[in-house]
């Protein structure tokens, strides 16, 4: 089984830079970026498991390859509409429905704060990527292996939006607000405060702009270290280190 | 909220793509070019204002009373896909030159977060036909704002000396943010006392 490479060479916001809108909403506070990418795995894994499983049931060619998971990308541009395609759709935006109602339940506030990017997530750049009709195409009738491999696949796509969500929420808060907001937890009230930032924050970093700023820099970062990870590879000398 | 005040606030003070960041995607990643610009925008304002209208109908008539506003998202998705599948039959129909020279794939505006983000902010905000009509052109109206200033800056930082770490999307995403800095200036407040209040 091919390993999964969503979670960093194939990170879907710091490396392939899709999905970012609600990569630079909701990362005003951790808690928010937490949340948001519980909601997206949440999502992600039922929509892609289930689709598996449907496809299951369909009569499906024989003799095809199982197909590895190929690289994220933006696909949007070359969708068309079809009827598998709004079946799809459907299945995302009824988990979404359903993750709506979970956090309205669980966490009020929070659903209040997300707003709107909750319901966003149905038809979010990387669900839509991942559950798309031409990756489905090439995939034979589903099995157990399909299935395990469409599980693993969304988790670690999952987990790499949410490590690029924590890092940027992280830097805009603590930096923006001197703060990190977590649960509350018995007598922790659920914020941490930062010494000396907290005194004077650099503010900024919490409007709408920060987002994009901090996005920004995430993925001339991740692009720097790529570059220096294949500098080291090609020269493969020990002394061959960051510029 | 009067419709001078309804065009303002959408198109300028709560900017879709600058101040809501919703279709961050097409903005810094798209392709480039002014054509291309002029009929996404054109596209994403026409789609926009008819799935609003078609968001109030649906939220009016069949969630409200029915108790089903859970099933939001789905209706709304769903709706959205369908007019942008008519749309683009519609288009081809009637006057495929157009769609030659334009190129405009409307399924895939269909999916940026930005018409459904627009659908949901009018839903929410209770508006009634004519007014969800005309959120989804302002909000058109902002996005092809955003677009534009964005495509230009991206076709002057081409010919710029950049480090190459940043080249492409990465400065693409902070132009944008040192964009929406600026668009903080459309104060509401400020807008109303200028239009002396709405």
């Amino acid at each position: 089984m091919t390993r999964p490479s969503g979670f960093i060479r194939n990170n879907p916001v710091a490396a392939v830079l899709i999905g970012l809108c609600p990569a630079a909403a909701v990362t005003g506070r951790v808690i928010d970026a937490l949340w948001m990418s519980l909601g997206l795995v949440f999502v992600l894994v039922l929509t892609r498991v289930s689709e598996a499983i449907l496809r299951g049931l369909n009569k499906a060619p024989s003799g095809q390859r199982p197909s590895r998971p190929e690289p994220l990308r933006h696909t949007q541009s070359s969708q068309s509409l079809t009827a598998g395609w709004l079946g799809r759709l459907f299945l995302a935006s009824c988990f979404t429905a359903s993750f709506e109602v979970i956090l309205q339940a669980f966490a009020p506030d929070e659903s209040a704060s997300l707003g709107i990017y909750v319901s966003l997530i149905a038809i979010n750049c990387i669900v839509l990527d991942r559950v798309s009709e031409q990756r489905a195409l090439g995939a034979p009738k589903a099995t157990g292996t399909e299935i395990l491999r469409a599980l693993q696949d969304s988790i670690a796509v999952g987990a790499g939006f949410a490590v690029s969500l924590m890092v940027i929420s992280l830097v805009r808060e603590v930096l923006g607000a001197g703060t990190i907001t977590l649960f509350p937890v018995g007598s922790f009230g659920g914020t941490v405060v930062v010494g000396n930032v907290s005194l004077e924050p650099a503010r900024a970093l919490i409007y709408t702009g920060g987002g994009f700023l901090c996005l920004g820099y995430l993925a001339g970062v991740a692009r720097l270290l790529g570059h220096v990870r294949r500098r080291e590879r090609e020269q493969s000398r020990p002394e061959a280190g960051p510029v | 909220m009067s419709l001078l005040g309804i065009i303002l606030t959408f198109s300028l003070v709560d900017n879709v793509v600058l101040s809501r960041l919703l279709g961050v995607c097409p903005c810094v990643g798209g392709p480039g070019g002014m054509r291309v610009t002029v009929s996404t925008s054109a596209a994403t304002a026409l789609l926009m204002s008819l799935s609003a209208l078609a968001g109030w109908a649906l939220q009016t008539f069949i969630l409200a009373p029915l108790d089903l506003e859970f099933l939001r998202t789905p209706a709304f998705v769903l709706s959205v896909a369908c007019i942008a599948g008519l749309l683009e039959v519609a288009a081809r129909r009637m006057v495929p030159q157009l769609l030659r020279v334009a190129g405009v794939p409307l399924v895939g505006i269909a999916f940026n977060c930005a018409t459904l983000g627009v659908v949901l902010i009018a839903v929410k905000g209770g508006f009634n036909a004519l007014q969800s009509l005309v959120v989804g052109l302002a909000a058109g109206a902002g996005f092809f704002i955003a677009l534009s200033l964005l495509t230009a800056i991206r076709e002057r930082l081409e010919v710029e000396k950049v480090p190459s770490w940043l080249r492409g999307l990465p400065l693409h995403l902070i132009s944008a943010g040192l964009l929406a800095y600026a668009f903080m200036a459309f104060d509401r407040a400020f807008l109303s006392r200028l239009f002396g209040g709405w």
